[in-house]
Parts: structure tokens; C-alpha cells; sequence
């Protein structure tokens, strides 16, 4: 691991939240790395999902260019979308592969898995401080089929504070637009009442998940606030240096 | 009696029971290993995949040296019906087994021929409470998941029909889909989970076992390992489609026992080797659903599995569906959430999402893409033109009007929630971060 790694934003932190983003960068560097952000477009996967094969490789080809420049030196790249993530690990290789791709590809992180990385190898600055918070935490799919359901609550314990009262792995019913298309809506609302439900019953105070869509989902139907356990993180370190310089 | 090829049923085993027992006095753990059976089932399924026509070749001679079975390849379902309307002659009540092969291509074909066919599998499920078997979508999430638990159910052969019996015989056709065959000595392998199978082996007039020919193995233990593991596999998604099915009963056990011993005796069994577009696979990108053993654990976890089943009235699962679309029988399957999780469930590893993602491409290649479809397909265009103008654009997108006409022109549903633009992206706090 070298001490500056590469963001792929997405264009959920981007654009929808930029907090999540904002969270990111600061959590990389209380750890003392530089996060670079390169130049970059939407992942392509949207597109595949609208069968548009021929924009989803001109957008996969940029960014892996992109990020292969940035990443050159051997740095890690980094997400905090789980979708981006799979498309940039494992889905967009199978139709558009190149050397680029491949260098990449290996060396793409889940934002959670990353930082979970850092403190088993002894790396991760542990000055954290409390955030009372009860919290659900929802297990999105495209984390749950790259088998990372367990790292998400490895972090949260890490946070003082915070209290996971439920946890849900079933799919939310949105994927992108599709649960917001007029001919899939009532079949991705049946799909999302088993964590609305889940949610409302935990009594938690906020939802955690990593995913934008999901994020959105499962607020239109509880009603809670969404958090990225980036933002929880970050929120825990400030809490520390509050706390010390009080 | 028949001269017929060796007919196994498997079925849910006791030996589970008695391995936990063991287990416990003797302080191991008992469970089959699942990981050690997908590796052996991806060989011989692979071996298949390789040596489909030699297989086939090697079955159809096995098949030669049984007098009492009647062998014919069948191209396609048409034919395939043909077929069986030539055996049934003037018997029009059926009885099938619930295999994707029978239900989903076999049936279309023989309801237009004027056949009335039953699934005898519901038949069964007389007596249960139908308010107890009411399911709802979340339901579908609730089956215990044996394999996350390391736990394997176990089937093993329980019924062996080496020579099928007259003295039950009912005048009716039954069509039986194979679940797996060996090609060295022509054996069947069936997995049943009720006894609609071995009922109608041992009632049926006429026995019409269809094979398709991904379903041929190079030999009985090949098979039978085939076969348990559709059991093994597949349990969770069987008890997912435990709901009785009015419409589907019909009680074959009352129907008269035919008098006449001549008749009983003039039994036939019929074996039809059905390609169906299976061997076009091999050339054209699909080969991996040659792999296949219709356990239908895919369908576990599919969010959108039951309300297919339900209104498409097919023994879904998402690659049941996708040989649907490439036999040209139903649209692509935009319903797909390509969440990915069927991949993870199949045993030899068939990457169904990429696959669903294949025939979507496939299609618009041909057909072009509706204009809903090209309006949603770049979130980064409708991001930027959002930020622009945010938050007008938030306030504009939150009016009902602006949501009717969102609904018409672009196919948002009026009700569903949208993302909040923001004024300053995060790239805009990166940029100006880093100047200050």
C-alpha cells in the first residue's frame, strides 16, 4: 500500500452526495494519504442496464485510461459505490477488457474494505470519537454477491457510539432507475418492503448503507436518514478532535 | 413385461438423519461438504458440455439393446408434440412432471394440440391449508439458507424400476421429463420430491420420458450425482413453490384400473431426445447454460422470481428464462435487476447476470432500443443538468405536475422517489479544497 490512492467518485458522490465524497477524502487523510481524482465519467453500468453496450464501453475505456494513469505508480483505487465497484472489478471486463482494465481491476477497493484493511495491517488511525447513534444497516447487493457483508459491520464497530439494531441483506427493489420506471414501480415496491419494514420495526435512528439507490429506496419508505459509514467515520474522527481540543 | 433401461428415482434421504446422529456421538461434523460436490458436479458437467453429439450417439446405441423403449430425436417442441400426439392417440388426458423442459416448452405445444394436461406434482397438495401457504414477496427472503450454513440436505436413489409393472395401469399418457441420463448403459435418473413421478411409472398407459440433451451424462455415476445435486441445490427453491394449485389437480389415483390384462400389458415407453435450440448454444455465447442441472437454486434468491412465476405461469428461474428468450418465446428479460445474485448461488458457477445482460444487447441490437430507455440510460446527463439548476430543478422535480409529465415522456413512475441535486458537487469542494 502506498500513501496516496486513487478515487473513483462515481456519479452518486458526485452529484447526489457529495458528502459521502467529502467524508472520503477526509477519512484518507487523518490516515496520511493523498486522494487523487482523476478525470472520470459514469461507470457504464446504467447503460448496460438500458442495453446501450456501445456507450457503456466508450465510458468504461475512458475511465480505465484514466484511472490506470493515476493508479500507474501502484496505488489502490478506491469506491464508494457498490455498483461502481462491481462494474469497475468485475462486470465491465467482461464485455471491454484491455490491459488497462485488468491493472485496474485488480486493484479496486470497496471504500469499507479498504479501511477495514488499513486497521488489520495496524495502519488505521483508531483516534475515534463517540457518535451516540442507533443505526440499521442494510447490506446492498452488489456488496453482498462480492461477498463484503460482514467488513461494513467490522467498521461500525470500530465507531464509539454507534449501535447496530438490525441488519437487512435483501434486495431494496430500486437498481438505478429500474425501480423508478413506471412498469417496474409497484413490483420494486413490493421488493422493498421487507427492509422497510425491517428498518421501521429496529427503531433505529438512521439507516446505514453504502449505496446511493438503496439509500434513496429505503428512505421513500421509512422515512429515516441515510448515512455512508464514510460520513459515520469521519463524523467519529471530528468527534475526537473535538473532544481533545475541549 | 417391457424390456425397458433401469428408471431411478431419487428422493429425500433418511441418511441426513442418521449422518447428524452419528455426528454427534462421534464429535465430527457430518454434512456433506458442498464446496467438494460443486467441483465434482462442474466436471461432469463440463464433460457434457464438451462431448454433447458423441454423448448423444453413445446413448441413443445404449438405448438400441432395450426392445421395450421407442426412441426419437426431436428438433424442436413442435416436433417434440407431434410425437407425443402420434402416441396418444386417442387419449387426450396427460399427466407431466414439473420440469422446465415438459412445463415450459413441451406444454404450449400440446395444449394447441388439443391435450389436456395436468401436473400431477400439485395434485398432491390436496390437503394442505392453502391460508398457511400463502406467500408474500418477502416470504421469498425467508427460507433458511442451508448453504450459508454449511448444511446439505442428502437424496439418494429410493425407487428403481428396472421393469415397469402392469397391474396399475390407467388408461392416460404420462410425459416425463428426464432429469438426467447415462449415456454408457441408457439408465434415467428422476429427482421427485412427491410421488407424482413414480405414481405415473407405475400407472401411466404410455410413458413418454423426454430427454433434452443438455440432460445426457457419460455415465451412472455421472448422473446420479447430477441428479442429487438438483435435489441438494435446489431444496430451497422447491420450497419456495410449495403452493397448492387448484387449477393444476386432477386425481389420476381414481381413475379406473384398466380391466383388460391384454391392454395392461401392451404398455408403451416412449423416449424422446429433444434439442429445442440447446446445440445452437454451443456456437453462440450461451454454451454455459450447458452446464445447467435445473436445480433452479438461481431462483432463490431472485427478487423478481416470484412475481415471474406467478405472471408468467412458467417453472422460472432466471436461466429458464433466458433459454425461453433464445428459443424465441418471451421478450428479454428487462424485468432484471442484475443484482447479481444467482450467480452466486449456481453450484457450477454460470454467470446468469452477464448473460441476461447478453440477450438485452442482443435484442436492441436488432430491434433498437425505445426512446425511454436511451432518455435513462446516461445518469450523468441528467446529473449535470440537475446540478445546474438545483435547486430549481429539486423544486420543479418535486411538483405533481412535472411528475405526470416525467411519467409520460420519460417513464418515471409518479410516485418514486428521486435523487436531491446539489449546487456544488463534490468535485466542486475537491477542486476548491484544494486551492484554498
Amino acid at each position: 500500500m502506498s500513501n496516496k490512492v486513487v478515487y473513483y467518485t462515481g456519479c452518486w458522490a458526485n452529484y447526489y452526495g457529495p458528502e459521502i465524497g467529502q467524508a472520503f477524502v477526509e477519512v484518507m487523510q487523518e490516515n496520511g494519504f493523498e486522494v487523487l481524482v482523476p478525470e472520470q465519467k459514469c461507470c457504464g453500468m446504467p447503460m448496460m442496464a438500458n442495453a446501450n453496450l456501445k456507450g457503456a464501453e466508450k465510458n468504461f475505456q475512458f475511465i480505465m485510461k484514466s484511472l490506470y494513469a493515476a493508479a500507474s505508480p501502484g496505488y489502490d483505487v478506491i469506491t464508494t459505490c457498490p455498483s461502481c465497484n462491481m462494474m469497475l472489478r468485475k462486470e465491465g471486463r467482461k464485455f471491454f477488457d484491455s490491459e488497462e482494465a485488468k491493472y485496474v481491476s485488480e486493484r479496486v477497493f470497496d471504500a469499507d474494505e479498504y479501511v477495514l484493511r488499513l486497521h488489520r495491517e495496524g495502519r488505521l488511525n483508531t483516534n475515534f470519537g463517540e457518535v451516540p447513534l442507533k443505526v440499521f444497516y442494510h447490506n446492498p447487493c452488489h456488496l453482498k454477491v462480492q461477498g463484503l457483508t460482514k467488513e461494513p459491520l467490522d467498521l461500525l464497530k470500530l465507531i464509539p457510539g454507534v449501535e447496530v439494531v438490525g441488519t437487512n441483506y435483501n434486495c431494496c427493489g430500486l437498481s438505478g432507475s429500474y425501480g423508478m420506471k413506471k412498469q417496474n414501480y409497484k413490483r420494486s415496491v413490493e421488493i422493498a418492503q421487507k427492509v422497510w419494514e425491517e428498518a421501521k420495526k429496529s427503531g433505529a435512528e438512521a439507516v446505514v448503507t453504502e449505496c446511493g439507490g438503496c439509500g434513496l429506496r429505503i428512505k421513500e419508505g421509512t422515512g429515516l436518514k441515510i448515512v455512508h459509514p464514510m460520513v459515520l467515520l469521519n463524523q467519529s474522527y471530528k468527534a475526537y478532535k473535538a473532544r481533545k481540543a475541549a | 413385461m417391457l424390456k425397458t433401461p433401469g428408471i431411478m428415482v431419487i428422493e429425500p434421504s433418511s441418511e441426513q438423519g442418521k449422518r447428524r446422529a452419528a455426528g454427534i456421538f462421534s464429535r465430527k461434523d457430518s454434512y456433506l461438504d458442498a464446496e467438494a460436490i460443486k467441483t465434482s458436479l462442474k466436471d461432469i458437467r463440463g464433460y457434457t458440455k464438451n462431448n454433447c453429439v458423441p454423448l448423444l450417439d453413445q446413448l441413443k446405441r445404449s438405448l438400441e439393446q432395450y426392445s421395450g423403449v421407442k426412441v426419437t430425436f426431436a428438433e424442436n417442441a413442435k416436433n417434440a408434440a407431434s410425437r407425443i400426439k402420434e402416441i396418444a392417440g386417442p387419449t387426450t388426458l396427460v399427466s407431466m412432471n414439473k420440469s422446465n423442459v415438459v412445463v415450459n416448452e413441451l406444454r404450449p405445444e400440446l395444449h394447441a394440440m388439443g391435450l389436456n394436461t395436468h401436473l400431477r406434482y400439485f395434485t398432491e397438495f390436496n390437503n394442505f391449508d392453502v391460508e398457511t401457504f400463502k406467500k408474500k414477496v418477502e416470504d421469498y427472503w425467508s427460507v433458511p439458507g442451508m448453504h450459508g450454513r454449511g448444511l446439505v440436505e442428502s437424496f439418494e436413489v429410493r425407487k428403481q424400476f428396472l421393469r415397469l409393472n402392469p397391474s396399475e395401469v390407467r388408461d392416460y399418457v404420462a410425459i416425463l421429463g428426464v432429469n438426467a441420463a447415462s449415456a454408457e448403459d441408457g439408465t434415467l435418473y428422476f429427482l421427485q420430491h412427491m410421488s407424482n413421478i413414480s405414481k405415473d411409472l407405475e400407472q401411466a398407459r404410455k410413458i413418454i420420458l423426454v430427454v433434452s440433451v443438455e440432460k445426457v451424462l457419460k455415465d451412472k455415476e455421472a448422473a446420479l450425482l447430477h441428479t442429487r445435486s438438483m435435489g441438494i441445490f435446489g431444496l430451497e427453491s422447491i420450497l419456495l413453490d410449495l403452493n397448492p394449485n387448484p387449477a393444476e389437480a386432477y386425481d389420476f389415483d381414481q381413475l379406473p384400473v384398466l380391466p383388460n390384462i391384454q391392454e395392461r400389458e401392451e404398455r408403451e415407453v416412449h423416449l424422446i431426445i429433444l434439442d429445442n435450440g440447446r446445440t445452437a448454444l454451443l456456437n453462440n455465447g450461451y454454451q454455459d447454460l450447458f452446464l445447467c442441472i435445473d436445480c433452479r437454486a438461481c431462483a432463490r434468491q431472485c427478487p423478481i422470481g416470484k412475481h415471474l412465476m406467478v405472471e408468467r405461469g412458467l417453472v422460472y428461474s432466471p436461466k429458464n428464462y433466458i433459454l425461453a428468450f433464445l428459443q424465441g418465446k418471451v421478450p428479454p428479460l428487462d424485468e432484471c435487476l442484475h443484482c447479481g445474485r444467482c450467480e452466486v448461488e449456481c453450484p457450477v458457477g454460470i454467470d446468469v447476470p452477464t448473460l441476461v445482460w447478453k440477450t438485452q444487447i442482443e435484442y436492441a441490437q436488432k430491434h433498437g432500443r425505445s426512446l425511454k430507455k436511451r432518455l435513462l440510460d446516461d445518469p450523468e446527463i441528467l446529473a449535470k443538468m440537475g446540478t445546474l439548476t438545483a435547486p430549481l430543478a429539486n423544486w420543479a422535480g418535486s411538483l405533481p405536475i412535472v411528475k405526470r409529465i416525467m411519467e409520460l415522456t420519460a417513464g418515471i413512475h409518479h410516485q418514486a422517489s428521486l435523487p436531491t441535486f446539489h449546487r456544488r458537487t463534490f468535485k466542486d469542494w475537491f477542486k476548491g479544497g484544494a486551492r484554498e
